[in-house]
């Protein structure tokens, strides 16, 4: 039992450390998003009408940043070949985007955005 | 029905054609031919990441050659050299015949050749495919002086890249501006101040009059009387629409082969897309014909829809890039036919962006940054001018103002 507990709360440490703050919920515009540097990687953080997403932050085409592109309904269009992506799923929609977006978990806590990262 | 469908040309226009055909059509052959024995791949990074030696060849193609399996797309290197439209057949030059029921050409455009009067036709070195890419990248490895005739795209992207290489380069353009044929003046000067700023010399409105070889260094004489010394010659002087194969058939052609908006030839059965057509845009109410990636793509796309007999208008906004040391070029819609022009920013590490109206309505726009900049606000003008807005210039000129907002839904 000992060695069960152990495990769990050592799960869910790590887990809640991996929830990254992002910022406040009032950084972000509707329908717009931000870049988000954490350690090497880049990610960008989206507010669409029904709440915030999160993907990585660089095209999978070449490696530009989408922190320029055109946010759209639900989509992400890169800034420089107009490769686009399903924000919510990452699912590249149009060419020459042909490899999907990571997406990652985002939550909101006192008005804080977190972002969950593996 | 089980269609025979041929797409004659194995560039990005065709392999979007085949692979939107397939999505309309699961029936049908599909065979694509090509003149280069390699799969369909994408020529922007050969002028900049290829000869820099950030990506290999596997990282060109558009895709593998299980995906064309999967989607049931034939791949055919075959040189076509005859063409019976009446009776529907390709004649290849190993008297091999393909017959079709549908025929999408896609053969692109060719390189314009300088017209040289002595033995240096094969000493003057071109850039379009792979082919050619290697043997520039192989060849300027030993050489230092290099100049590079024509200030255009691929010939200002080939002076990036080679400066990067830590070459001597000079670029020889005839015109008064770089990029004079499509890129605003306003814009191509920024992008000479990047060259000069990184070494590169840049000779304006000069004509060539002679280039002679003496010990295996070229002279090249200028109209001014200007003498250039140089090690290697690489010339970017435009292209032309490939046509040869069609120049005595019923196939009209003017600039290219004449399509409407639905990518059809004057021809039943027989479609064009890509740079070898010259299309109608209903939204200009005008023929046109661009050598873009972007166009040959989703003229691809298009061709292929109306093939497979989803009835489909081409209404894409001509869109074109450029990238010169780390700066992105971009420009889209009309910027040659205006009353007005606005800038917004002057700064080209945040991005600097022209935009040109006519009577009060955005027609197009042109822009530099760094990477990426300027991506966003070039694409709201591509939709801004596809639905003919009148936009307030107070916004258009002021950078801390998001353009977003102008987008009505």
């Amino acid at each position: 039992m000992y060695l069960f507990s152990k495990n769990r709360y050592y799960i869910q440490f790590m887990s809640e450390e991996n929830w990254i703050e992002v910022g406040s919920t009032d950084s972000i515009e509707e329908e717009d998003l931000i870049r988000f540097d954490h350690q090497d990687k880049t990610f960008c953080v989206y507010k669409l009408t029904d709440g915030f997403y999160a993907t990585d932050g660089i095209c999978t085409h070449e490696a530009v940043h989408l922190e320029d592109g055109l946010v759209m309904d639900d989509e992400i269009e890169c800034p420089m070949h107009q490769g686009i992506f399903n924000i919510k799923s990452g699912e590249a929609l149009s060419p020459p985007a042909c490899e999907d977006l990571k997406t990652y978990p985002v939550k909101v806590d006192n008005d804080k955005i977190f972002i969950k990262i593996d | 029905m089980k269609n025979n469908i041929i797409i004659l040309g194995g560039g990005q226009a065709g392999i979007y054609a085949a692979r939107e055909i397939r999505q309309n059509d699961s029936k049908s052959n599909i065979k694509i031919i090509g003149e280069e024995n390699l799969l369909p791949y994408e020529r922007p990074p050969l002028s900049k990441d290829f000869l820099l030696d950030k990506k290999n060849e596997e990282d060109l193609y558009f895709h593998s050659s299980d995906v064309l399996k999967n989607e049931n797309i034939e791949f055919e290197n075959v040189s076509i050299s005859k063409v019976d439209f009446e009776n529907k057949k390709l004649f290849a030059d190993n008297d091999d015949v393909y017959s079709y029921d549908s025929l999408l050409i896609s053969t692109g455009s060719e390189n314009k050749k300088l017209s040289l009067d002595n033995n240096l036709k094969n000493d003057v070195y071109y850039l379009r495919n792979l082919e050619e890419a290697k043997k520039i990248k192989e060849i300027v490895s030993n050489k230092n002086k290099i100049t590079i005739i024509g200030g255009g795209f691929i010939g200002l992207e080939i002076a990036s890249s080679l400066s990067q290489l830590q070459k001597k380069v000079i670029v020889i353009e005839i015109g008064n501006q770089l990029m004079g044929r499509i890129i605003p003046k306003q814009i191509a000067d920024l992008v000479q101040n990047t060259h000069l700023e990184h070494g590169n010399e840049i000779i304006l409105n000069k004509q060539i009059e002679k280039i002679t070889k003496k010990n295996g260094i070229y002279e090249i004489l200028l109209n001014d009387n200007s003498l250039i010394k140089t090690d290697f010659l690489i010339a970017g002087i435009g292209s032309t629409p490939a046509v040869k194969l069609f120049e005595n058939t019923n196939l009209k052609l003017d600039n290219g082969i004449l399509t409407n908006q639905f990518c059809e030839t004057s021809i039943k059965d027989v479609y064009a897309a890509g740079d070898v057509s010259n299309f109608y845009h209903p939204l200009y109410e005008r023929n046109m014909r661009l050598e873009s990636y972007q166009h040959a793509q989703n003229h691809g796309i298009c061709a292929g829809k109306n093939i497979a007999g989803v009835k489909t208008e081409y209404t894409s906004i001509p869109w074109m890039w450029s990238d010169q040391f780390n700066l992105n070029l971009q420009l889209t819609g009309i910027c040659n036919d205006y009353d007005e022009i606005i800038e917004r920013g002057n700064d080209i590490n945040s991005g600097v962006i022209y935009f040109f109206l006519k009577n009060k309505i955005i027609r197009g726009a042109c822009g530099l940054g760094i990477a990426g900049k300027i991506g966003r606000d070039i694409r709201i003008t591509s939709k801004l001018s596809e639905k003919n807005t009148i936009v307030d210039k107070q916004i258009l000129s002021d950078q801390n103002q998001k353009l977003n907002k102008l987008i009505q839904k």
